[in-house]
């Protein structure tokens, strides 16, 4: 399944380093209201599998759902990594990795969140909350990402 | 252009979780998009901002944000509670930037300005025609500006 090599990573200012491994080079856009509030702009993010943290210490965890949680490095506000509280699946900040290459931009959730003062000039999928919810939701039964 | 948006008009922002709030009033009537190096780490992608009066920027419980020093110049604020980055400030007072995404309707600020577009790597984009600057183009008239 993983189709690329463990990546490292790092917030801002350093204090909180991870190493993940891409489950493809796709960069998703998440343009919904908590993650905009969240990013300061959009979350830029890939799947990735076995994300691992150096130093929890510096991790803040917020749960900003009933099963999702955001981590973000306490020292400097990075936001870093959005992930099921069950562990099931992980997005990382795209620009958080010591090494972008390969990465595009291939899809674009939550479209019908995107405020109009801004848009992509890629071309990407792009589907709506309810169509993502409904693909994320079919993917639960074992198929997909 | 929006015609509702003006220079002067006091805005609010908060944070995700909403335990970082603040207020200030907008230097420019338009959003500006930042893509450093630093701006991207923090934010995970670009940081999509609004110019505010410095002195004008008010927090509402300090004790809600996290203050990081990014360089020898500027800090930047954040919420302890959720990690939304929330502004960006000179040490020396001459300019500040809040999150464009941390006010309720950000639609209705028009995208005028993308700069550091130096450091923006080459995968994304944004559509549409405005004023696009490097790094030193934007320092260079940020200095003039503040004369
Ligand atoms: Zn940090
Ligand atoms: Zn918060």
């Amino acid at each position: 399944m993983a189709e690329a090599a463990p990546r490292t990573g790092r917030c801002l200012c350093g204090a909180l380093r991870f190493s993940a491994t891409p489950t493809s080079l796709d960069v998703d856009v998440c343009h919904c209201g908590m993650c905009r509030r969240w990013t300061g702009g959009a979350f830029m993010a890939a799947a990735c599998e076995a994300v691992a943290i150096e130093n929890e210490a510096a991790a803040g965890v917020y749960r900003s759902s009933d099963y999702g949680e955001r981590v973000f490095c306490k020292r400097c506000g990075s936001s870093l990594i959005w992930r099921m509280q069950d562990g099931s699946s992980a997005h990382v900040s795209v620009s958080a990795l010591d090494d972008l290459s390969g990465f595009a931009l291939a899809q674009e959730i939550f479209i019908d969140e995107k405020p109009a003062f801004y848009d992509f000039a890629n071309e990407t999928r792009k589907l709506t909350g309810a169509d993502f919810v409904a693909m994320f939701a079919s993917a639960e039964d074992g198929s997909g990402q | 252009m929006s015609a509702d948006v003006a220079a002067g008009e006091r805005i609010e922002g908060r944070c995700l979780c909403g335990a970082a709030r603040f207020s200030a009033e907008l230097h420019d009537a338009f959003m500006s998009a930042c893509h450093c190096t630093m701006c991207r780490r923090w934010t995970s992608g670009m940081f999509m901002s609004l110019a505010v009066k410095p002195e004008s920027l008010k927090l509402e419980d300090e004790s809600t944000f996290g203050m990081f020093a990014s360089s020898a110049e500027a800090e930047r604020g954040f919420c302890k509670t959720c990690g939304s980055p929330l502004f960006w400030r000179a040490l020396d007072g001459s300019s500040a930037d809040v999150s464009a995404q941390a006010i309720d309707d950000p639609s209705r600020f028009p995208f005028e300005l993308e700069i550091y577009m130096d450091e923006k790597p080459a995968n994304y984009g944004f559509a549409g025609q405005r004023r696009r600057l490097t790094g030193a183009e934007w320092r260079a008239a940020k200095e003039a500006a503040n004369g």
